[in-house]
């Protein structure tokens, strides 16, 4: 009798969990939707870049400009992109686990690693390990281009000077909506190479957004004002900039996919759990109900006697 | 010609333009049509782009930028 209260109060407590989660699911569909959007729209801007860095420095590589020296690491500043809020499967924790195995494998010692932090897990799992953080911004979808400037900007011009030796950048890679990958792309040294993996990547090769291949003109008959060096100068942050913008952007279609999934999954289990108590719910209210009956039954034969 | 005004995160222009002014590193030019392939850095200033039709032109400050003119338009990059 006493079970038949707390499993209808468990039902309850099923049926709003799977109310809550739900709403969860719709609403990190919508939004990632918008972040895949959103993705797309830097594509001009990367493309061109892309194209006018190709006629200006040709095809060789960079390493005569200052931010695609090659040095040797001791120190290292890691831009790390996770979400503020968790309920989003491994999602985190994947790319916090790539950037650790990252440090180690590049032999770096705490000391030596400084940290730039966007989204609050990424802050609270450097911070309890005793990195320093040197700047953290929340992941919210208020995140600008600015922001995204500034940061490249004060890398930038710490791996001018030397402070560190490597700028680095990890998060999700949004490959689909049931699959993310942590990545790690080196920011400076800049890499032709990488820049165009990245720049080629934002492009889906195939669904909704796919879209046809770029082909880069020569770079003949053009003047370079005031020198190529200089128009190098200015370019590379902003292709640098490229790099920590799209960065954030998966990491946005990342996160609000894996809630999306990790929400409907959720939803599915509290869907289960309410039908097996639900089961159970109404064995126990006819067993109750049996006995009642028999206990009728037995106090009008008694009386009859 | 074609006139796209770029930023990392969106296209503030994108459409045809008679005319762009630039504050260029080595002085404020104007591109028109048929310019001479060129590419430039800019400085701190403001762009001004006439549109074909007789309508006020259209502002953008900027703080720093590239200027890409082809033999088939314009592009900037701020």
């Amino acid at each position: 009798m006493a079970g038949l209260k707390a499993i209808k109060s468990q039902i309850r407590s099923y049926e709003k969990t799977q109310t809550v989660t739900k709403a969860m699911e719709a609403v990190s569909a919508a939004k990632m939707r918008k972040a895949q959007v959103q993705a797309l729209s830097g594509r001009p801007y990367a493309t061109a870049a892309m194209s006018i860095l190709a006629r200006v420095s040709g095809s060789q590589e960079l390493r005569s400009a200052p931010l695609a020296a090659v040095r040797t690491v001791s120190n290292a500043l890691y831009i790390v992109v996770t979400s503020d809020k968790g309920l989003a499967g491994a999602l985190n924790s994947a790319v916090l686990r790539a950037v650790m195995a990252d440090i180690q494998t590049s032999g770096l010692s705490v000391g030596d690693v400084k940290i730039v932090a966007i989204g609050k897990k990424a802050n609270d799992f450097f911070t309890a390990r005793g990195f320093v953080v040197e700047a953290y911004h929340p992941n919210n979808d208020k995140i600008t281009s600015d922001i995204v400037r500034e940061i490249v900007d004060e890398a930038a011009h710490r791996f001018t000077l030397g402070v560190v030796d490597v700028v680095k950048v990890g998060y999700q890679n949004f490959v689909s909506t049931l699959e993310q990958r942590p990545v790690l792309h080196t920011v400076f040294p800049l890499s032709l190479t990488e820049l165009s993996k990245v720049v080629e990547a934002i492009t889906p090769t195939r669904g909704v957004f796919a879209g046809q291949a770029h082909t880069t003109q020569s770079s003949a008959g053009y003047t370079v004002e005031p020198s190529e060096e200089k128009v190098l100068e200015t370019l590379i942050p902003k292709l640098a900039a490229i790099f920590v913008y799209h960065a954030l952007l998966e990491s946005k279609a990342s996160e609000h996919s894996a809630r999306m999934v990790s929400m409907k999954s959720a939803s599915d289990k509290a869907g289960e759990m309410e039908h097996e108590l639900t089961l159970e719910f109404n064995k126990a209210r006819q067993a109750a109900i049996t006995r009642e009956v028999s206990e009728i039954i037995g106090g009008m034969e008694a009386m009859a006697q | 010609m074609k006139l796209v005004i770029a930023t990392v995160n969106e296209n503030l222009f994108d459409g045809e333009a008679v005319s762009v002014t630039v504050p260029g590193t080595a002085g404020e030019m104007t591109v028109l049509t048929h310019h001479e392939p060129v590419i430039t850095t800019l400085k701190k200033g403001t762009i001004i782009v006439r549109e074909l039709n007789d309508i006020e032109p259209r502002e953008f400050p900027i703080e720093s930028g590239v200027l890409e003119v082809r033999s088939d338009g314009a592009t900037i990059l701020l």
